[in-house]
């Protein structure tokens, strides 16, 4: 177990660093200047060189990125080109934005998707089965805009029962938080729930048919224990990997849900630091979203193997 | 002698050759009451002084907006987010520099009508070929931590936005009339500004036009938003980046007392959740509404429309030194496709005024209005496009940018040049992306066939003029090189006199007519939306924005 | 992802067991409701991109200044947006170029994907160990950051978009037919192959290759979804399609910020037809997959 772990957390070191290294040469082919970024195209040349001098970013590449990594592994992100200030502040607002969003979208899916995938695999075959399924699949491909238009449009506009921006108003509590997050979850929810349904019916179909079920039938036990111990054990399991999967887009790949409801989440942070060239907030933004993604999938597969049996007392992988 | 006439005898007195110019056009008619304030407030005459002249020569004033009594109360502001650090010297964006008017003070302020009102300074003047300006400060103003304002302080901010070495954004306005070291101190109270080259409308380039140039103590060693001490109605409260800021009462203010107690502004992404939050009583106040965003609250009885004619405009270039546009006739072709008044109403909702393809808009006092208004004429244009061999039409790329209507222009001027021919594939970038890295060769505005972009407010044309259109010019995307114009810009510059500015003007105007490098279709509207029954509310077209003597309804 | 019914097959198989296994096959997608339902509405729209603009009442380019923002109405059902064009014609005509732009990505990403999951795949070793770090340190990304980054590296421009895209999909599909070749790799006819000492290209294109196109039909065709996705979210972002282009996810871009002002017809029916697109091409892949698992 231990060596399972230890094996995973370096694969995932590696990953995160090839992930930096893919990121800073993506930048530096960014076109403009920060400088000029910076002061705006109208500013004088001299301005703008004075600038670039000043922040270093006339230097070689390798001495930008060396010089960086060093930093960003001891904690200091750096300071933001756009904002002079240190970059670790925004990052942790974002995340804990996109964190928030994500887990209302979480504890609205989950339930639900489950509650359906395992319904759907108790009528196997059966039109209920069948239309669950479907209304998944098609609800997964339909790009969230189109349906947090048509929610705002349904919801926002003409019901005028949910507030058509996520951003709440400075002060506001708990409820009031979740109020304004209402809205865009259901767009994620939406696309997470098919996915998810199937997972836990393909699981449940599993735990059904197999032996360990039908002796505790044999035995007499009633099929709600069944259910709740046997089964649902079987269906958590490939949820939970979906869940570590989806986790990266939930937190970063939420561009367009926070365009669309002008939300400051980490996924609109690295969109406005791309188009600033704003080199250590983008970088910092990309790492933040991996990290979070190694993180994510570690836990999975903690979880995942505390679940089977059978990987925490093996060794295959 | 009748009275008036004593007034004015008075005047011609004790006044220089330039101001008795003035009066002299006045007296002849050849100015009106509101061309004759703006210039002699660009001279240094007070208003008081211009107004009390003008009254004796028989031209009133309208009424004055009635000043609201009582003090108290938030002023909840609503603005999109800084583009980037708050820093005086290298601020280059809107939302900014509306902070920057919160808490500071230029030596003079352009008004809306664009006269110049004293602010810092009391008075100023010109030397007889405008080439040494010299301003008297007020006195008894103080910063914020109460150290009194001095003529040194003038002389550190100046000349700190004039040094090359601190890349300011204040530079593009300078270069070539004010250089370090050229702001000099005379005594405590009065600086004097020693100019590279004359300059007829020096006062502009110190005014808040230059937003960059709010009065900083002497001693400011950097880090702005830590504390923002300047002499300004307001000091910070507290500013959290990408959040939003507050600012209290500055008590010692030297403009008098300042009504709001608070001034709370908080930023957003755009425009929509500022609509939201006034919508919902959330906010008082949305500093700059684009028109095709803000149709739903422009219509709305509850809120009020502050709508200031402004020269901001989007300059449609062609470059004179490619194909297809190296012939001016089919630059004049393409101009002549355009049907500006329906621009103007459908595209901008009424809220723009027709542009004669120069800087020289129509609500600037020195314009010849004698020239006659380019319209859409697809017969002429068609003749043109034969006489020039280009019977068969064009094919060309546009590029440009996505930011306010532009986008939208550019698909209403593909669709115009359809009528002589004209096949033209669109490239709409990212504001970032079109501007590049602002040099000749490496950037898309610069270097493109035909392009759009967007230049903000000036109080005067001097900036659209040069940078522009100037064989040397550094914005030159047209890159349009023509002697003749090069010399008219400089003799316009120079002059002090605004019959020979608008005589100048009139022949720059027809010249570029003739050649049309540029497209000026419209000069659009700056709006601010307020809570209605709010008064006192003070808006510049530059997109400052004056709360002193605010109150809300 | 192959079952039984895909069993490895000697090339010099009897033709006519094949050929009649197609047909078996095709009859079965042919009378699958899902399949048709979502056939239906693919061809409506491939018909509209193809013949749309012959058929529209008013050109979808052309401008009224006096006339924007109708709502909908006899002359205008969809209304009018915020250059007075005929929304109505610009959602039929709008289907043209994403149903250029996603195929062709999906093709592209399908090929790089294809000839690099068998490349890992077959090859196993250091190349495989390599090669899967990389993929997986581009999949720890979310596609739309990826596409993002790339394009503003890039510039936009269709050409790109479809790059970005295949390039953004080949990690997945490569994948996919890694996992697929691992499992025939270890079959008799690979190993008789060898035996006649096929060399590892032939081995691959023309044993393996085969066996496994089964489910990478299935992978492009749900592939072919995202790519629409996709298409529609970089217009949607500001970044693909160029205007004056009728293209709904370009629209959706331009006009969302009007909703609040209560112009939802600008939005409404663009976001239906991409909606009912890439549903309808996620029940063909549906029915495809049916077919294909037995």
């Amino acid at each position: 177990m231990a060596r399972f772990l230890l094996k995973r957390v370096a694969l995932s070191l590696i990953t995160l660093w090839l992930l930096s290294v893919i990121v800073f040469t993506a930048g530096q082919v960014l076109p403009g200047n920060v400088g000029r970024a910076m002061l705006g195209p109208f500013a004088d040349q001299r301005a703008v060189d004075a600038l670039n001098h000043e922040m270093g970013t006339d230097r070689p590449l390798l001495v930008q990125y060396g010089d960086w990594i060093s930093r960003f592994v001891q904690g200091d992100m750096g300071r933001s080109y756009a904002y002079r200030a240190p970059v670790a502040p925004f990052i942790a607002n974002a995340l804990a934005n996109s964190a928030k969003l994500a887990a209302v979208a979480f504890l609205l899916v989950v339930p639900l998707s489950l509650a359906m995938g395992v319904l759907a695999a108790l009528h196997a075959g059966r039109p209920v089965d069948r239309s669950i399924m479907v209304a998944g699949m098609s609800a997964t491909i339909v790009p969230e805009f189109v349906s947090g238009i048509i929610l705002i449009l349904i919801f926002g506009v003409w019901l005028r029962w949910l507030p058509i921006s996520a951003t709440w108003p400075p002060g506001a509590g708990f409820f009031g938080q979740l109020y304004h997050l209402l809205l865009p979850a259901i767009p994620l929810v939406l696309i997470l729930f098919g996915y998810i349904a199937r997972m836990a019916r393909a699981g449940t179909l599993e735990a059904l048919d197999a032996d360990y079920t039908r002796t505790a039938v044999l035995k007499g036990l009633p099929q709600s224990t069944v259910l709740w111990r046997h089964v649902l054990r079987n269906a958590l399991l490939p949820t939970v990997s979906v869940i570590a999967t989806q986790t990266a887009y939930l937190i970063g790949g939420l561009v367009v849900i926070e365009t669309l409801f002008r939300y400051q989440g980490i996924g609109s942070l690295i969109f406005l630091a791309a188009n600033k060239k704003d080199f250590p907030m983008l970088e910092a933004g990309v790492l933040a979203v991996g990290c979070v993604f190694a993180v994510a999938s570690l836990l999975a597969d903690l979880i995942y193997s505390w679940l089977n049996p059978r990987i925490r007392f093996g060794a295959t992988e | 002698m009748k009275p008036s006439h004593a007034l004015i005898e008075l005047f011609r007195s004790t006044h220089g050759e330039v101001h008795n110019q003035l009066i002299d056009s006045l007296l002849a008619g050849r100015l009106n009451r509101r061309e004759f304030m703006r210039h002699g407030s660009c001279l240094g005459l007070s208003l008081t002084t211009l107004g009390t002249i003008a009254g004796s020569v028989g031209l009133i004033a309208g009424p004055r907006s009635a000043r609201a009594a009582g003090t108290g109360g938030t002023i909840r502001v609503a603005q999109n987010a800084p583009a980037s650090a708050i820093d005086p010297v290298k601020i280059a964006d809107g939302p900014g520099l509306a902070i920057l008017s919160y808490v500071g003070d230029f030596l003079c302020f352009d008004r809306n009508d664009l006269t110049l009102e004293p602010m810092l300074a009391e008075s100023w003047s010109p030397n007889k070929d405008g080439t040494v300006w010299t301003f008297k400060l007020r006195q008894g103003v103080k910063f914020h931590n109460g150290k009194p304002l001095t003529a040194d302080d003038v002389v550190a901010s100046i000349d700190r936005l004039a040094d090359p070495a601190n890349g300011s954004n204040a530079l593009s306005a300078f270069t070539g009339y004010l250089s370090k070291g050229g702001t000099r101190k005379v005594d405590d109270h009065t600086v004097a500004f020693h100019l590279d080259a004359a300059n007829g409308s020096f006062p502009y380039l110190v005014s808040s036009d230059n937003y960059n140039a709010i009065i900083l103590p002497a001693d400011y060693a950097g880090n702005f938003e830590q504390s923002m001490i300047a002499t300004g109605p307001f000091k910070l409260e507290k500013y959290t980046p990408q959040v939003g800021a507050s600012f209290v009462r500055n008590t010692d203010y030297w403009g008098g007392q300042v009504v709001p107690e608070r001034v709370e502004a908080t930023f957003f992404a755009d425009i929509q959740p500022q609509i939201l939050a006034l919508q919902g009583g959330q906010a008082d106040v949305i500093l700059q509404a684009p028109v095709l965003q803000s149709v739903a609250v422009l219509n709305d009885p509850n809120f009020e429309v502050i709508s200031l004619p402004s020269t901001a405009h989007q300059q449609l270039h062609m470059r004179n030194d490619m194909e297809p546009f190296k012939d001016a006739r089919v630059r004049r072709a393409v101009a002549l496709t355009l049907d500006r008044p329906k621009l103007v109403q459908g595209l901008m909702k009424g809220r723009a005024k027709i542009g004669n393809d120069s800087p020289f808009a129509a609500v600037y006092p020195m314009t010849d209005k004698s020239v006659p208004q380019r319209e859409r004429n697809i017969a002429e244009a068609k003749e043109l496009m034969a006489a020039a061999g280009m019977a068969n039409g064009f094919e060309t790329t546009l590029t440009t940018e996505r930011f306010l209507e532009i986008p939208d222009y550019a698909v209403l001027v593909q669709n115009a040049v359809k009528e002589i021919g004209g096949k033209i594939n669109l490239n709409v970038l990212d504001q970032g992306a079109y501007y590049g890295d602002a040099v000749y060769g490496k950037s898309p505005w610069l270097d493109s066939v035909m392009g759009i972009t967007d230049y903000g407010h000036r109080g005067v044309p001097n900036v659209f003029l040069s940078a522009p259109l100037r064989s040397d010019g550094t914005w030159n995307g047209a890159h349009f090189k023509n002697k003749d114009y090069d010399q008219l810009v400089t003799s316009y510059i120079a002059s002090l006199d605004i019959e020979a500015q608008r005589a100048t003007a009139g022949k720059i105007q027809r010249l570029l007519l003739e050649e049309t490098p540029v497209i000026f279709s419209y000069f659009y509207d700056y709006l601010t939306v307020v809570k209605k029954g709010m008064s006192g509310v003070v808006t510049t077209a530059m997109g400052q924005l004056l709360l002193a003597k605010a109150t809300i309804g | 992802m192959s079952d039984a019914s895909a069993a490895p097959r000697p090339v010099s198989a009897p033709e006519t067991t094949v050929a009649q296994e197609r047909r078996e096959r095709a009859g079965q997608l042919l009378s699958s409701p899902t399949f048709l339902t979502g056939a239906a509405i693919v061809v409506f729209w491939a018909a509209c991109a193809i013949f749309g603009h012959a058929l529209v009442p008013y050109d979808p380019l052309a401008d009224d200044m006096l006339n924007t923002l109708l709502p909908p109405s006899r002359e205008h059902p969809f209304g009018t947006d915020q250059l007075g064009r005929d929304v109505f014609s610009r959602v039929i005509t709008g289907s043209r170029d994403i149903l250029t732009v996603a195929p062709l990505a999906t093709l592209l990403g399908t090929l790089g994907g294809t000839v690099l999951g068998l490349a890992m795949g077959y090859s196993r070793g250091i190349v495989d160990e390599v090669l899967s770090r990389i993929v997986d340190a581009l999949l720890a990304l979310p596609t739309v950051i990826v596409a993002l980054l790339a394009l503003v590296a890039l510039g936009t421009s269709k050409i790109t978009v479809v790059l970005v895209i295949a390039f953004g999909f080949t990690p997945i599909i490569a994948r996919t037919v890694r996992a697929a070749v691992l499992a025939e790799r270890e079959l008799d006819y690979v190993a008789a192959a060898k035996l006649r000492l096929e060399g590892p290209l032939h081995i691959m294109f023309v044993e393996i290759l085969p066996n496994v196109a089964p489910p990478i039909l299935v992978e492009t065709t749900v592939r072919l979804g995202y790519a629409i996705f996709t298409v529609a979210t970089l217009s949607f972002i500001g970044f693909g399609i160029q205007p004056p282009s009728p293209d709904w996810g370009l629209s959706i871009s331009a006009n969302y910020g009007l909703i609040g002002g209560g112009y939802w017809w600008t939005v409404l029916f663009d976001g239906l037809a991409i909606a009912s697109l890439v549903i309808g091409v996620n029940l063909i892949a549906d029915g495809i997959e049916g077919v294909v698992n037995g």
